[in-house]
């Protein structure tokens, strides 16, 4: 019975190996992917880009320079 | 049958079992006693592995947190043509995946004397995973961390590159290697059969790098770098600079050099465009310099703004005669006025006044001939002739901003000074290591406030009517500042170039609560007045900051 335990309690560490390498590799997968999704995220905000876009799939132009005005009460 | 013969078989059988099972005693003694160390030892040697653990290389963002530099997962395939059994098959895959020359890689994959050759170093993964489901026999794959700049030319002289071993080797991403790239980690596994990993023996872990947090703004970034782009190719210059930044904190927004590349492939680039000639690249600044002796004057007590100086159109110093830069009859001007029109012989005038060991010494005040700090890699001190060096005509062209070499960083520096009070503060580039403020930046008084603030006045005269600069003026806002104009000395040493110059103008604004500071510099534009090549880039780029930053006008009327 002994034995049977001794055996039983190995093959268990052996599977918890198993899968601490396997969650240890989604890890790594995980970081790369958000890595990936990180540069996109730069890439998109690129103010060139942007720009490009706008012009292009959005048929915008570039707004006049801003012009401040005060305006005084009562006039 | 006999019970004899039955008994006969028995005893036949145990015998023959009895040596079997003695047989199979004597291997397992053989196996686990006698040859229980070699074999232990073999065993060992294929299933045991150590495994370096790669450390992420930090990631650099701007202010704002976008990322500007970061790793991404690559793949490197390598072939080992030893194992290659059909170097053509090989070499034709590799072309159609990664795209790589069939006719290229084909003698490698046949030299069977190699047991190793890269295919691609850090191919892109997909590319590389189409190549794996071929399973070809001899080619192999592993995990390597890119570099990649998602914004492509944005900052790319300031980031600099990190070259194929994930190095440092130019800009901040040299700077700050040690804290960006981290410590790999080691591991011994255990691995079964299968190659799966069933123990860990020994664990070092990785030091990931630390990330950096910049003081530039990729939006200013980029529209630096835009501004430059058109205006250098506007005005057929060589190359531009353009520095934004905030007085009060030396916080660098914007750093820009035209041309620019693209720092994903920076192998391709020039010398040239990858240099930052904000801090490697030195120019005569001409009439910008003309702060200095005007300081000097004025913080000596030897004149106030509106002393009246009687100035002939030119004047004569040692062996030199120096003139306006437009002709004009002998007048009366205040030092204002001077400022203004930006006067060659006022300037000399003020400086002659000073005399050599005070406007050396004010030189020195404002941090020419000195590093600013800044942290970058191969920031020049620039060029200042030593007072003992200084011959009769030094101070008929010091004043003027010849005979001196000056760096965009420390005349950008040397303006804050003024805008910021009289304070100069050391302009820097790294904001957060790792969440932690960078290093304490330098301060010093340079010129009392008051002072300062005369010369804030005096230099918005420049951006009005009957200035050199109105070009820069911004509605909206009081813009202080002044242009620069500046023949480049002759290769051979003998004079100056009457064809090829420097134009600049460098300002703050707004003028009454100084936000930014910012320089623009045209190398050898066809049309050679910073009043009328930079002063309109600087306009440009203010107003966008202005309105980019949401910086309240401090003269709505105009």
């Amino acid at each position: 019975m002994l034995l049977v335990g001794v055996v039983a309690v190995n093959v268990a560490v052996l599977r918890l190996n198993m899968q601490i390498e396997e969650l240890g590799q989604q890890r790594l997968e995980l970081e790369a992917r958000n890595a990936l999704l990180e540069s996109q995220v730069s890439s998109t905000l690129a103010p060139a880009r942007i720009e490009r876009e706008a012009r292009t799939r959005l048929g915008l132009v570039p707004a006049e320079e801003s012009t401040y005005v005060e305006l005084r009460p009562g006039r | 049958m006999t019970s004899r013969v039955v008994n006969r078989r028995i005893r036949l059988l145990f015998v023959l079992l009895s040596l079997a099972l003695a047989g199979s005693l004597a291997r397992a003694v053989w196996l686990q006693g006698v040859r229980a160390q070699p074999l232990s030892r073999l065993a060992a040697k294929q299933q045991r592995q150590t495994l370096e653990l790669p450390a992420r290389r930090g990631t650099i963002f701007d202010r704002n947190g976008v990322p500007l530099a970061l790793g991404e997962q690559a793949t490197t395939v390598y072939a080992d043509p030893t194992q290659i059994q059909n170097a053509r098959l090989v070499a034709l895959a590799a072309e159609k995946a990664l795209g790589l020359d069939a006719e290229t890689i084909f003698p490698q994959l046949k030299d069977t004397s190699l047991a190793f050759v890269y295919l691609q170093r850090k191919a892109d993964s997909a590319k590389a995973e189409r190549l794996r489901k071929r399973e070809l026999p001899g080619v192999g794959f592993y995990t390597e961390e890119r570099r990649r700049y998602p914004q492509g030319a944005v900052g790319a002289q300031v980031l600099g590159f990190a070259g194929q071993d994930n190095r440092g080797l130019a800009g901040v991403e040299l700077q700050l290697d040690d804290v960006l790239r981290g410590r790999p980690g080691r591991e011994t596994v255990i691995r079964d059969p299968f190659g799966r990993v069933v123990d860990v023996l020994s664990e070092t872990s990785e030091r990931q790098g630390r990330d950096v947090f910049l003081t530039l703004d990729h939006r200013i970034q980029a529209k630096a770098e835009d501004v430059l782009r058109r205006t250098a190719r506007q005005w057929g210059a060589k190359s531009a600079t353009a520095l934004v930044l905030d007085p009060s904190s030396g916080e660098i927004y914007a750093m820009a050099t035209a041309p620019t590349f693209d720092a994903n492939r920076f192998a391709e680039a020039s010398q040239d465009k990858q240099r930052n000639r904000t801090a490697t690249d030195t120019y005569e600044p001409g009439s910008t310099f003309k702060l200095i002796p005007v300081a000097g004057a004025l913080s000596e007590g030897l004149v106030t703004p509106d002393s009246a100086l009687t100035l002939a159109t030119s004047i004569r110093v040692a062996d030199r005669v120096i003139n306006e830069h437009e002709p004009r009859p002998t007048v009366r001007m205040t030092v204002a006025d001077i400022v203004a029109q930006s006067s060659n012989v006022g300037a000399i005038t003020l400086g002659q006044q000073l005399g050599s060991e005070r406007l050396a010494s004010w030189v020195a005040r404002f941090g020419f001939g000195k590093r600013t700090g800044l942290d970058l890699p191969g920031e020049t001190p620039g060029l200042v002739l030593p007072l003992e060096r200084w011959s009769g005509s030094t101070i008929g062209n010091l004043p003027i901003g010849q005979g001196i070499a000056v760096t965009p960083v420390q005349m950008a520096a040397a303006y804050a000074a003024v805008a910021n009070n009289g304070v100069w503060v050391q302009p820097h580039l790294v904001g957060r290591v790792a969440g932690r403020s960078a290093a304490r930046v330098g301060r010093r008084r340079i010129l009392t406030p008051v002072i300062a603030s005369q010369l804030a006045t005096m230099l918005t005269g420049v951006v009005a009517e009957g200035g050199t600069g109105l070009a820069a003026a911004v509605p909206g806002y009081n813009v202080a500042g002044k242009t620069g104009t500046a023949a480049k000395p002759l290769s051979d040493g003998s004079g100056y170039s009457t064809s090829r110059y420097v134009a600049s103008f460098v300002g703050f604004v707004p003028a009454t609560r100084p936000r930014l500071v910012i320089l623009v510099t045209l190398d050898e534009p066809t049309t050679i007045w910073g009043g009328l090549v930079a002063a309109p880039a600087f306009q440009e780029l203010a107003r966008f900051a202005l309105q980019y930053l949401e910086v309240p006008p401090d003269n709505p009327e105009n």
